[in-house]
């Protein structure tokens, strides 16, 4: 759904650099990113996680897990009632001034990046060593980073996107978000990546100026989204003739093991 | 003639606004996108001049600005639960937003009627401000309780932008705008004579009850209108009264419509700066108006202290 | 339905309450002003002076008696007639928006002039009519802000002047104005009921000024008319004392009485 891509995507931020975590493993932790509960889970870790945020739905089992809110921001009261030793979280600023406090009541925490493809495989490395996973997790970590290192297929001039997060005003993805390089490993290019930032409002003018193939929006819906139907939306021609990518939200709203997956499902639209 | 020196300057500015962007000159994005967008970035500055131009003298506050009536806030509430609840339709935003700046306006109204049917300017100023800030702590809640990320989009939109333009929204907007601003322009009399206060006003003839409710309202319909259609875009109803009175004196039969044709062209050009500046990326209009509209305001400022 | 000219203004038996007070603002107050007069309204604070002007104009309507003007109640004037016979010159004006001197006095035109009607040559005769008669031609072109109080006062009845009216109401005018303009303000007003034929109902506070010139006066007390008639008739020792509550002593000046009050001497504390 379009909030799960935005609750990562609008996060990404100000990078700064991650801790390097104390060798220790963990029993009990809390994870408050979806990508970081879905790599537990596949690093075999699962067991151990005793808290996650309302958007981590991924696998069906981190359901079970008790959910403490939103994770923006992160609410201390919530998570300290679940009594982890650990609390995984996405490296933001808010994030930062959340950490600190759990640190002040004596919880132990660590920020990780999560941006782009080249940062699953560090967190996932981290999170292997901190629940005594490593294996797993190096092996992962490995798979993750070989997405990265297949030669992207020649896109085809007919495969050009945009991804649109928002429509009024229009909001696209740029280079810096995770989305755009699984466009690219889908053999499509993302007419914005001239763009540095993840997202950035843009002039609806520019949009249909580069007039891109196909227009990506994160939806768990099969009928194109609501600013379809708007007049001035119909001067893209993609709008006009419904050329629409509709990813699914659990899948493509973040960076995490089933990425390949998502680049296969994006190859497969595009094939249409 | 000043006038001829308007209508240039607005000409100037509107064709500028059609010709200029980052999609260059493609004939079907200047007709589908950037003429309609031109002509409503002039719609609505035009609109937020004359409800300026007019409020100032109703409420006798050379600081007034259409949105200090509360509007804006009962916009921004009316968007919010539009996303909030995911109503459907590619009308559902602003037409909630123009709902919520009439609840507003009807709030508003109430709280300034004192004793019978007389409307005070001075609790008018102070219940605007109430509501406004009343409806945006709701709207912060909303937006703290619910799906917080789409709805930090919200607030970009409150921030103002033409994006949504669109040949359907300026004729929309034509058809509404004549009645509001006839009013306005047939209170520009007794207008001219609020200035002097509702007493010496009332002795020159004026029916002061009936026009302070008629330009409160007329003016507040042309507000609620360009919030719904373009977010709050600040500084146009407060900078350009100012800048039309140092030419055009006070006397509202030429104050109005110079109100209007000047904001018109100020947002015209606004809003091209806003495509163009940071190209391909773009600045909401807000930012824009406020950026230019501060320094012109020092600028005013230092006028008054020094003459 | 006449147009009002040379219209009178005539009060009877005038009653008016405030909603919630605990007496009368006014009571069986009775008076008429005709043009080419000039009376006077006089007494202390409270006395109910505001009330009548308020009355007298339509912007109150009694609970009993009658305020008529020309033809008709006060109330029944539209806003607009009325301003086009009755001009008023009120105690307070604050005016918002710096204007210049012709200007503002234009505005007075306003009752003429139609909602959508641009100003006619007669307009301009008629703001150049007032300016000369208040004696401030010269300040035609100046920024109002610029003006001293009497000036500024000056300007405020010649706008009221280019109303046209035949009747000039003035409530105290001659506040925080030096000698020099009071003495002017009251030789123009004076002036203006010679030549002009003007009627004019003035609240003043100034007795002796309203002695000297005024054709007769009301004195007012605690809502009640205490006396009424000329000057002579009206203002003798004793009403005076009664009225202000103060020892007064009478004197004559151009036949008109003129009130030196005393001081108090220590005994009497």
């Amino acid at each position: 759904m379009l909030r799960r891509l935005l609750f990562a995507v609008i996060l990404i931020v100000g990078c700064r650099p991650s801790d390097r975590p104390t060798v220790r493993q963990s029993d009990r932790i809390v994870s408050l990113l979806p990508s970081f509960t879905e790599i537990l889970f596949a690093i075999g870790a699962g067991d151990r996680v005793v808290g996650r945020t309302t958007w981590c739905d991924y696998p069906p089992a981190a359901l079970d897990v008790p959910s403490v809110g939103d994770g923006m921001p992160p609410s201390i009261e919530a998570v300290a009632a679940r009594k982890p030793d650990l609390v995984v979280l996405y490296n933001s600023g808010p994030n930062v001034t959340a950490a600190q406090q759990l640190e002040r009541i004596g919880i132990r925490t660590v920020l990780l990046d999560m941006n782009r493809l080249e940062d699953l495989g560090p967190a996932t490395r981290t999170l292997g060593r901190l629940t005594g996973h490593e294996q797993q997790g190096e092996s992962l970590a490995t798979a993750m980073d070989s997405l990265l290192h297949h030669p992207p297929p020649t896109s085809t001039a007919l495969h050009t996107l945009a991804f649109i997060v928002w429509d009024n005003p229009p909001i696209i993805i740029g280079a810096g978000s995770y989305l755009s390089q699984l466009a690219t490993l889908a053999g499509a290019r993302n007419l914005f990546d001239d763009i540095a930032a993840p997202s950035a409002q843009v002039s609806l003018e520019t949009i249909a100026a580069r007039n891109p193939r196909w227009i990506a929006v994160l939806s768990d819906s099969a009928t194109p989204p609501a600013f379809a139907r708007r007049r001035e939306w119909r001067a893209v021609p993609a709008v006009r003739d419904g050329r629409f990518l509709l990813l699914q939200g659990s899948l493509f709203g973040r960076p995490g093991p089933r990425s390949a997956e998502a680049v296969r499902q994006l190859k497969a639209l595009l094939a249409r | 003639m000043k006038w001829a020196l308007l209508f240039i300057v607005a000409g100037l500015a509107l064709v500028a606004s059609v010709l200029v962007g980052p999609a260059g000159l493609q004939s079907d994005i200047v007709w589908n996108l950037r003429a309609p967008r031109a002509v409503l970035a002039f719609l609505v500055g035009g609109s937020l001049g004359a409800a300026g131009a007019s409020l100032q003298a109703l409420v006798r506050n050379p600081l007034a600005d259409p949105f200090l009536l509360g509007l804006s806030g009962g916009a921004g509430l009316g968007a919010v639960l539009a996303i909030a609840l995911h109503l459907p339709g590619p009308w559902a935003l602003p037409i909630a937003a123009f709902i919520g700046a009439l609840a507003a306006l009807v709030l508003v109204y109430r709280l300034g009627r004192i004793g019978g049917d007389v409307l005070d300017p001075r609790i008018l100023l102070l219940g605007g401000v109430a509501v406004g800030a009343f409806a945006a702590a709701i709207t912060t809640a909303i937006v703290s309780l619910a799906d917080a990320a789409e709805l930090r989009n919200a607030f970009l939109w409150l921030w103002g932008g033409l994006s949504s333009a669109s040949w359907d929204a300026v004729v929309l907007i034509s058809v509404y705008i004549p009645i509001p601003l006839l009013v306005l322009l047939g209170a520009s009399r007794p207008l001219d004579l609020l200035a002097l206060g509702e007493e010496p006003a009332r002795y020159l003839g004026a029916d002061v009850e009936v026009v302070k409710r008629r330009v409160y309202i007329a003016a507040s319909l042309l507000t609620a209108a360009a919030v719904a259609v373009s977010g709050v875009i600040g500084f146009v109803g407060l900078i350009v009264p100012h800048l039309a009175r140092s030419t055009w004196g006070h006397r509202h039969r030429a104050l109005i419509p110079a109100a209007f044709i000047g904001g018109g062209a100020l947002l015209a050009i606004a809003d091209t700066l806003a495509r163009t500046v940071v190209a391909p990326r773009e600045l909401p209009v807000g930012v824009v108006t406020a950026l230019i509209g501060v320094p012109v305001f020092a600028l005013l400022l230092r006028r008054w202290t020094v003459a | 339905m006449t147009d009002g000219r040379g219209a009178s203004c005539v009060v009877r038996s005038l009653r008016y309450r405030y909603a919630g007070a605990h007496r009368d603002a006014l009571a069986d107050v009775s008076f008429a002003v005709e043009p080419g007069e000039f009376h006077a309204v006089l007494g202390p604070n409270g006395s109910g002076k505001t009330t009548l002007v308020r009355l007298v104009l339509g912007a109150l309507r009694p609970q009993a008696g009658s305020a008529t003007i020309g033809d008709r109640p006060a109330h029944a004037w539209s806003r607009q007639e009325l301003a086009r016979i009755v001009a008023v010159v009120p105690q307070r004006e604050d005016n918002l928006f710096p204007q210049r001197v012709r200007e503002t006095v234009l505005l007075g035109r306003y009752p003429h002039l139609s909602m959508w009607g641009r100003e006619r040559p007669e307009d301009h005769a008629a703001v150049q009519r007032a300016l000369a008669a208040c004696d401030i031609e010269q300040l035609a072109d100046r920024g109002v802000w610029t003006l001293s109080g009497g000036e500024y006062q000056r300007v405020r009845i010649a706008r009221a002047l280019a109303q046209d009216p035949t009747l000039l109401v003035l409530d105290e005018p001659g506040i925080s104005l030096d000698l020099r303009h009071e003495m002017g303000l009251f030789e123009l007003v004076r002036s203006l009921v010679d030549t002009r034929g003007l009627g004019v109902l003035m609240i003043t506070h100034d007795l002796n000024l309203a002695a000297r010139f005024a054709d007769s006066l009301l004195l007012l007390n605690e809502g009640r008319a205490i006396a009424a008639g000329t000057p002579t008739d009206v203002l003798t020792r004793e009403v005076v004392e009664s009225v202000f509550a103060w020892p007064v002593s009478m004197q004559t000046v151009d036949g008109r009485p003129q009130m030196v009050p005393l001081r108090q001497s220590k005994e009497s504390v």
